[in-house]
């Protein structure tokens, strides 16, 4: 299970610039779809990358589906040389991502993004109508019943108003 | 539960293939996520992967796997 409180909490109270993305963001809408894991899109300044090593130092970060023992450093050289981790930690499995295609990085979805208020903390996350999109844009034939659901229930919203 | 979400929505030009979809979907499920708070719907997510796990738990051991 991914303890979605106890990351986002962890993310959150150290500072990190992040947008919850993917399958949890579908989740916040109200999506009725299982997700095994947590996807967010974080800012690449080197600040945030440090804050970012600093709070996942604590959860055992290591690549997800690697084989033990590779020599894989969790520091912020390797998050500088890298972009996209698929990560299990002791939290559950975490993608930090840095960017989506048809969204683009941190800055450019920013102003898509809602505030939620969840667990005690402030997380901003991608709006339904960006969402949509950028599922869309990734044109992966498994999103496409995720995308359906996404409009069905923004056609929800639009009749109960 | 003080879990708040906003709503902006704007126009999706529909998509053949996603509308084929949409008419499998369950809309009751949706429907009543849609009365859960943000924190709600999170717990429950997290309650359906702990049974995924246990079920995928039960599966294997049925099957006389480690």
């Amino acid at each position: 299970m991914t303890d979605i409180a106890a990351l986002l909490g962890l993310l959150s109270s150290a500072g990190v610039e992040f947008i919850l993305v993917g399958g949890a963001a579908a989740t916040a809408h109200g999506s009725a779809r299982l997700t095994q894991d947590v996807d967010i899109v974080y800012a690449r300044s080197a600040e945030n990358i440090q804050r970012i090593v600093r709070a996942l130092s604590r959860a055992s970060p290591y690549l997800r589906g690697a084989p033990p023992g590779l020599p894989f450093r969790w520091d912020s050289r390797t998050l500088e040389r890298g972009l996209n981790f698929t990560l299990t930690t002791s939290l559950g499995d975490l993608d930090l991502l840095g960017g989506i295609t048809g969204g683009g990085s941190y800055a450019d979805l920013l102003p898509h993004t809602l505030r939620l208020h969840v667990f005690g903390v402030e997380c901003p996350c991608l709006d339904l109508e960006t969402l949509i999109r950028v599922k869309r844009a990734a044109g992966r034939p498994r999103d496409l019943e995720a995308v359906a659901e996404l409009e069905a229930i923004l056609e929800l919203r639009r009749k109960q108003r | 539960m003080g879990a708040t979400m906003e709503h902006r929505d704007a126009e999706i030009s529909p998509d053949p293939v996603i509308e084929a979809y949409k008419k499998d979907l369950d809309l009751s499920l949706l429907i009543e996520n849609q009365k859960l708070t943000v924190e709600q719907r999170f717990l429950k997510l997290m309650q359906m992967q702990r049974l995924a796990a246990e079920l995928r738990r039960a599966g294997q051991s049925a099957r006389g796997e480690s």
